[in-house]
């Protein structure tokens, strides 16, 4: 993992969160590479003992926040919220589910009752 | 909350088994317009009861809309086996005398409509039974004779022969009699649910009729339905979509659900990445966000979260 040309960016959190190392490398990843988002940030979450990914689909000028999550985990909606107020309320988060199998899956969770798109 | 004080006299919720019904049209009425709730109808006809496309009274109503409607003072909880108590002579007779005037009405009916087709007439009938024993008795006996007088010729073809015509069953003609079969007992003058009528759910579940909510995941789904209520949705039974409820923006009737729901009871209480996947999922190809309900049973108070498929990956 250390000589992958992602590492560096995530060579302050990786180590400090052993257990969700694997999701955020994987999502950040996912993100930078195969999504194309740009301005690509990683935000230390201590709360929730991992680190978020901040960045812009490309071509659009919102900011999103991806929280990398395994597969494997057990959350809660506390855990949610927490995760929420952690990154200052953003309307919404994506949740990056990640699996062994190196597939991720991303979900939208939004604030309050928000009506599907039509 | 003002608009959920009552503004009639409170309904009448029948409770027998833990369950309460609703009996009354008028009532079911009230409740679906007034109250927003729209209870689940289980009464089937009591000559086709297993046919369950088309029920009606009485309404079953789900326990988190008992619990509102009680809570909101809009209903009462009657203990319904002991609302009967026990008739006197003379409310008998004329319950009896009752009876008897509609058995004579119903006879009038009857008789009225079998004189325009007397085909129905039980005595027509009668007579047509007698012409068909008479005609198949005759083709049995043609038919028993030309098998005797064949019989020596066609010995080895007589397995071809086409199976003996089974005279088919005389067409039934049924005489179609009406029996009305009160669906409510309150006409009834020794029907009285004053003395076991509970106004709250506390007293309910000490006189033992009721027991809803009894633990942290029934406070929970109470507590949910009640603050979806109060943002004005309908809801419904949520199985066909994996959750605790569908939620409508008004009555199903006029409007899709736009969400499932599922109920969390406490802000600690276990959620599966593999959980939000499935409805996440579900959700976004029914065109619905799955709502993740939070309870927090120390603040009495829930909060919401709406999933939905990111788009992408």
């Amino acid at each position: 993992m250390q000589a992958h040309p992602s590492y560096q960016a995530l060579a302050h959190i990786l180590p400090k969160y052993p257990r969700a190392a694997g999701s955020v490398f994987q999502a950040y990843n996912d993100i930078l590479h195969v999504q194309k988002w740009t301005d690509v940030k990683v935000v230390d979450l201590e709360g929730v003992s991992r680190a978020a990914i901040t960045g812009k689909k490309p071509k659009t000028d919102v900011t999103l926040h991806v929280v990398p999550c395994s597969l494997a985990e057990t959350l809660s909606f506390g855990w949610l919220t927490t995760t929420f107020t952690l990154l200052s309320d953003p309307p919404e988060i994506l949740l990056a589910i990640t699996s062994d199998d190196a597939s991720i899956v991303y979900y939208k969770l939004s604030r309050g009752i928000v009506k599907p798109q039509v | 909350m003002s608009s959920t004080r009552p503004s009639g006299p409170p309904l009448h919720l029948r409770v027998a088994n833990k369950k309460a019904y609703v009996w009354d049209v008028e009532d079911i009425a009230t409740i679906r317009t007034k109250h927003r709730l729209c209870g689940v109808f289980t009464g089937t006809l009591p000559h086709l009861s297993q046919q369950n496309l088309f029920l009606g009274v009485p309404m079953v109503l789900l326990p988190e809309e008992v619990v509102l409607l009680v809570e909101n003072e809009s209903a009462v909880l009657v203990d319904d086996p002991k609302a009967y108590l026990e008739p006197s002579v003379a409310e008998l007779q004329r319950w009896s005398a009752q009876e008897n005037e509609l058995a004579q009405l119903r006879l009038a009916q009857l008789a009225a409509a079998t004189k325009d087709s007397p085909a129905m007439s039980e005595e027509a009938v009668q007579k047509r039974k007698e012409r068909e024993l008479k005609k198949k008795a005759a083709a049995e006996a043609k038919a028993a004779a030309e098998a005797a007088s064949s019989e020596s010729a066609e010995t080895d073809t007589s397995v071809f022969k086409p199976p003996e015509e089974v005279a088919a069953p005389p067409a039934p003609v049924d005489v179609q009699y009406t029996v009305v079969i009160p669906a409510s007992s309150t006409p009834f003058e020794w029907y009285n649910d004053s003395a076991c009528a509970y106004t709250t759910i506390q007293s309910a579940k000490d006189a033992g009729i009721w027991e809803y909510p009894s633990d942290l995941h029934e406070r929970a789904k109470c507590g949910v339905f009640r603050g979806l209520w109060e943002q004005g949705m309908f809801m419904g039974g949520g199985i066909k979509f994996g959750g605790d409820y569908l939620v409508y923006p008004g009555d199903p009737l006029r409007y899709h659900a736009h969400f499932s729901a599922s109920v969390l009871d406490s802000p600690t209480s276990a959620l599966t990445p593999m959980e939000i996947v499935a409805h996440g999922r579900l959700g976004t190809v029914t065109k619905k966000s799955h709502l993740l309900c939070g309870w927090d049973d120390e603040k009495k108070a829930v909060s919401y979260l709406s999933i939905e498929w990111a788009g992408f990956g």
